[in-house]
């Protein structure tokens, strides 16, 4: 079963100057699904993460080619407003990175950034985001406190609650749990769980169990170009390329 | 995951084959002893049936190992999962062979029935497929797995053949009725085994296709 496209790569090239980090990337995120991107280190899979919310517009010798649809409007079009659109995409990163603020502060920056002032609903949306982020309980009696007193799992998810508060519909998440030990890794996949009812979600991962777990497709790269994309159960029981084989195998190089 | 672990699935390869060829020793040898009458040969066959229980134990205990500490991926989660299935096959074919040993135990003890030459084609069928089954897993070669396949439609018609002679046999001479009947189980007993031999053959398909063909689920 497959919910509507919610974004579309169309034959996707990048640049780092001369050096082209991805070959014609054409791949489908379906609306409320994760998508696992993964591949050797290199293989692009970051940097086309990266293109889905134009954060490689910010490295100066990048040039983009192809395009990208976010409900079938090109996000490399002219005008585009990229602030307006990372609302819509919002991402997470690898490390955990909170503001030295308070909890509540972390959660709020986006919001506040786009001009919310009313406290009540500041209040509201923070709660409603830490709630999302599995994190609620556990902070609701020191939301005033630096948000760098947190654990590294907690503060991941406070990091997922800060790109919640601005409701996007699409999640990025760049290995979000490749700092993260056992316990704050599980929880950090259950919340993906969670998520996917209202988010569509796209997962770059080093883990393949993690892969396998989390999502619903899977894409893997190499080099640079995409090499096969399956529902997950497919790719990790049945992958149609042998280079998808001998990675997922351990059988490479 | 690296040679290690290929290593490790190259043993349990090797672990597959040596229960492979204790079993197919089994069912070759209480076949042989239940032509010939010959009573030593079927308690050999009786005997040795522990050391095919213990490597199937072994087999799953080292799968499972296989399986918790490398999370295998891909053809090779399959071969694992396939290696399990086809130590439990071997196990059942063996404990066939132990079944037919018994049978010649005990009509070793009475006067001899008729020949019956579709008991010996049943007999040559199933552990034709067996050996073709292990032939088709040591080489990944699914052609010979499909083989297998059509072969137990021989199996099984020589099977239902046997089984309305013999009883045509009883209706005829009566005394010979308790010897008709345990001919009956050993034919039934080696068209199980060509079954598993099936069985086998069909994991077979899943390892090197990764399509299950059990009970036409998958084309």
């Amino acid at each position: 079963m497959n919910n509507p496209v919610k974004m579309a790569a169309e034959n996707l090239n990048f640049y780092y100057g001369k050096f082209q980090a991805l070959q014609g990337i054409s791949l489908l995120f379906h609306e409320r699904m994760v998508t696992a991107l993964i591949g050797p280190s290199g293989c692009g899979k970051s940097t086309f993460l990266r293109c889905l919310n134009r954060m490689n517009d910010l490295i100066p010798i990048s040039r983009v080619e192809g395009t990208i649809l976010l409900d079938g409007h090109n996000i490399y079009a002219p005008k585009v407003d990229v602030v307006a659109l990372r609302r819509r995409v919002g991402m997470v990163f690898q490390k955990p990175n909170p503001f030295p603020k308070t909890i509540f502060e972390n959660v709020a920056y986006g919001l506040r950034v786009n001009g919310v002032k009313d406290k009540a609903f500041l209040a509201e949306r923070v709660e409603k985001s830490l709630q999302q982020a599995a994190l609620w309980d556990e902070v609701k009696d020191r939301l005033h406190a630096t948000a760098l007193g947190l654990s590294g799992g907690q503060q991941q998810r406070l990091c997922i609650a800060r790109a919640l508060a601005v409701e996007p519909e699409v999640l990025l998440m760049d290995e979000p749990a490749s700092a993260l030990d056992p316990i704050a890794t599980q929880k950090i996949e259950d919340l993906i769980h969670q998520l996917k009812k209202n988010y569509t979600i796209v997962i770059v991962t080093h883990n393949m169990q993690q892969a396998a777990r989390v999502s619903d497709y899977t894409a893997f790269f190499y080099m640079g170009r995409l090499i096969e994309v399956d529902l997950t159960e497919t790719l990790f029981t049945r992958p149609q390329h042998q280079q998808t084989e001998d990675y997922i195998t351990g059988r490479f190089g | 995951m690296g040679s290690r672990f290929h290593e490790e699935l190259e043993q349990l390869k090797m672990a597959i084959l040596r229960m492979a060829a204790l079993t197919e020793r089994a069912l070759e040898n209480a076949l042989q002893s239940f032509f010939d009458r010959n009573v030593e040969q079927a308690k050999e066959v009786i005997a040795g049936d522990q050391e095919i229980n213990l490597l199937e134990v072994d087999i799953d205990k080292y799968s499972l190992r296989l399986l918790a500490l490398d999370q295998p991926m891909a053809s090779d989660l399959r071969f694992i999962v396939g290696c399990m299935r086809i130590a439990v096959d071997l196990e059942r074919i063996a404990d066939q062979a132990v079944n037919i040993a018994e049978r010649t135990i005990f009509l070793a003890s009475r006067p001899p029935l008729p020949p019956n030459p579709q008991l010996e084609q049943l007999a040559d069928t199933a552990l034709d497929m067996l050996k073709t089954v292990i032939g088709a897993f040591v080489n990944g070669n699914t052609d010979q797995a499909y083989d297998v396949c059509q072969m137990d439609d021989t199996a099984d018609e020589l099977n239902a053949a046997i089984l309305k002679n013999q009883i045509k046999y009883i209706l005829h001479a009566v005394p010979a009725v308790e010897r008709s009947v345990q001919t009956i189980i050993a034919a039934r007993c080696i068209e199980r085994a060509a079954d598993q031999a099936t069985n086998i053959a069909e994991s077979v398909i899943f390892i090197v296709k990764g399509v299950n063909i059990k009970h036409h689920c998958e084309s």
